[in-house]
This record gives structure tokens, sequence and C-alpha cells, in this order.
């Protein structure tokens, strides 16, 4: 027992890491490795998955926003999309033609890995102009960043497309139970114009409230573990607080460059679960 | 670790310092609730065990809904209307999906 209490721990720190750094859930490395390795159910590892999520989001935001990468205006402005999104997924989840939405998702998400592999060597976005909206409700931001040593100040824009992508990816995760931060920070990041850290940040302080509203319908269900899940977390909180020391001295290039490769493989599986026939 | 010197706006710092440690509180206490429970666990304690783990997720789970409610209280007093109502959507949005979630 004590051994796998270790193994789902180091898994833990390891996803904590990566996700908090990229402003995505983990739960593209903690599903898999929990059914695969572990042999748990589908069940057990998507509601502990989803905890994780929380812990991610938790655990680093702590420094995000110290470090005033987190843009919380932004953040509860497009937080009303995904929940809505989430909302108004589940309740057409009946009518819908999933697959459909894997190939619509995984074209979508091609589309921002190759605008992504685009930008690779663009550090800061330049000369973005605010729009009205943006202006009036005051969401330009500015942190400042460790690896440049400077300060960023930026603006930001498109903010009516950001929320409608927000309630799209919202509805992804409500009726596809994917995509906690892979459809938000290319919102940001490409959408909306905000630097590359800024919108990583700014995804995993938002993925904590969507994923909240999932993990209260696991408990309820009592898919949650406290065996699978209390090990899991320790270790995805510990990771996040170290992947969010690491992120903040690190160049957005390099941040982008580790992003790009899961944004593609997430596109590609969506696009194979759409299409497959068999 | 904070910045203070290279912030332009004051009123706006003040935010995202009450939120940092609210959920720095947050994940203290559930990381404190999990740690004893697991150590519990690996003594054999297991009736115990598993009660202070899922006691630990809970409060992990509280906390971000806490941060909402918590952002909503600080907008009010602002009277930063806008943003109050957005925390208040969202609030909204994420009770009806509980509530739909459990019926379902």
């Amino acid at each position: 027992m004590v051994t796998t209490f270790i193994e789902i721990f180091l898994l833990g720190i390891g996803a904590g890491i990566m996700g908090s750094m990229l402003g995505l859930g983990g739960g593209i490395i903690i599903v898999p490795a929990l059914t695969l390795l572990f042999g748990m159910s589908m069940r057990t590892a998507v509601a502990a998955s989803t905890v994780s999520i929380i812990a991610t989001s938790t655990g680093a935001a702590v420094a995000y926003l110290r470090d005033r990468l987190t843009n919380t205006r932004v953040a509860i402005w497009l937080e009303m999309g995904t929940a809505m999104g989430a909302l108004g997924g589940a309740l057409i989840a009946g009518v819908i033609n999933q697959r459909v939405l894997y190939i619509l998702f995984g074209v979508l998400l091609g589309y921002s890995t190759y605008n992504m592999f685009k930008a690779r060597k663009q550090e800061l976005p330049t000369g973005i102009v605010p729009d009205a909206l943006s202006q009036k409700l005051r969401l330009a931001g500015s942190y400042y960043d460790k690896a440049l040593g400077h300060r960023v100040d930026y603006q930001v824009t498109r903010t009516v497309p950001g929320l409608i992508i927000m309630i799209f990816s919202g509805a992804a995760a409500g009726l596809l139970g994917i995509g906690a931060g892979i459809f938000k920070v290319p919102a940001m990041d490409q959408v909306m114009g905000m630097p590359f850290k800024a919108s990583t940040a700014t995804s995993n302080f938002m993925i904590g409230v969507t994923a909240a509203s999932g993990a209260v319908v696991y408990f309820a269900r009592g898919d949650v573990q406290p065996l699978v899940a209390g090990p899991i977390v320790l270790g995805v909180l510990l990771g996040a607080i170290i992947g969010a020391k690491l992120m903040v001295r690190l160049r957005a290039n390099l941040i982008r460059l580790c992003f790009i490769p899961l944004i593609a493989y997430t596109a590609v599986t969506m696009i194979y679960r759409g299409v497959k026939w068999w | 670790m904070v910045v203070n010197e290279n912030s332009v706006e004051t009123r706006h710092d003040a935010i995202e310092l009450v939120l940092a440690r609210l959920l720095r509180l947050g994940s203290l206490v559930a990381a404190a609730l999990l740690a004893v429970g697991l150590a519990a666990m690996v003594a054999g304690l297991s009736v115990i065990a598993p009660k202070l783990i899922t006691a630990g997720l809970l409060v992990l789970l509280g906390t971000p809904i806490l941060r909402v409610v918590t952002a909503a209280v600080i907008f009010i007093r602002e009277r930063d209307w806008y943003f109050a109502f957005f925390c208040a959507v969202v609030l909204v949005a994420l009770a009806t999906g509980i509530v739909l979630g459990r019926v379902g």
C-alpha cells in the first residue's frame, strides 16, 4: 500500500508541475496513468483527475497572484462564459452528436496549434489595441517578468470573441469531459492578445472554479476514492507550487514550446475519436 | 517575492493579495488533512484515515467556490457593479450545475 501511495504521489507531483506551468488541468496525464498503469476504472480516474485540477489551480494561483501574472478581471469575465457553457453543454448533451463535436473542437485545436507554432519566436505580443469593452472593464494588466527582468504592460482586445470561445470551451468540458485549460490558453494568447505567461497563469486561476462544480457531482455520486485521490492531490499541490516558482522565471517561448506538442496531441486524439467508425 | 514597487494601481492590488491569502489558507489546510490522513492510513488506522482524507478533499473543493464569493464581496465593497454581477452569474451557473448534476 505504501509503495502505491508513493507512486501515485510522484505521479501527482509530475502532473502538478506540468499543469501549473502550462495552465492545464493535468487530466491529460493523470487519467491515462491511473487507468493504464494502476488499472483503475475510468470513473475513479476521472473523479481523481477533476479534484486534482482544483489542486493544480489552487496551489499555483498563490504564486501567480502575488507575481500579478494572473489577470483576475479577465479571469472573472471569462469564467462567466465557461460556467454558462458548462451548464448549456450539460443541458443539450442528449440531443447533440458527439462525433461532430469531437471533430469540430479537434479542428479548432489544430488551428490553434498552427497559430501557436507560427508565434513560437514571439516573446511578447506587440501592437495590441484594446477594444471599447476592454477599456470599459479595465482589463489591461501589468506584471514584472522575472525572466526578462522588466515590467510588462499589456492591453486586452477582442473581449466578446474571447467570451464566446469560453462558452464553447465550457460546453466542450461539459459535453466531452475534456479541455479544462487547453482552449483557455489559446483564447487569451491568440484571440485576446495577452502575453503567453499571463494567459497560462490566468487559465490556471480559472480552471479551479470549473472543476469544482464537476467535483461536487463526483463526490455526490461517490466516485471520489479517498485512497486514490488523497495521495494524488497531495502530490499535485506540491507539484503546482514547484511549477509556479519555475514558470515565473522561464521565458514565454520555452513554455509555449512545451505547450505545442500537448495541444497538437489533443487535437489529433479528438479528431481520431470523431472519425473512427470501428 | 511581492513586487509592490512595480504596481501602478494600489486599489487593483488588494483583491489579488486577499485571494492569494485565501487560496494559500485553503491549500495548506487541505494538504495538512491529506498528509495526516495518509499517515494514519499507513499506521493502520483505517477507520479514521479515509475520513480525514475526504475532509481534506472537501476543503480543497470549497476553496475555489469561496474564492468567487470573496471576489464578489470585494467588488461590491468597491462598488464595481459590473464585476460583482459577473461573479454572481458564475455563482448562479455553478449552483445550477451542481443541482442538475445531483438530479441527473
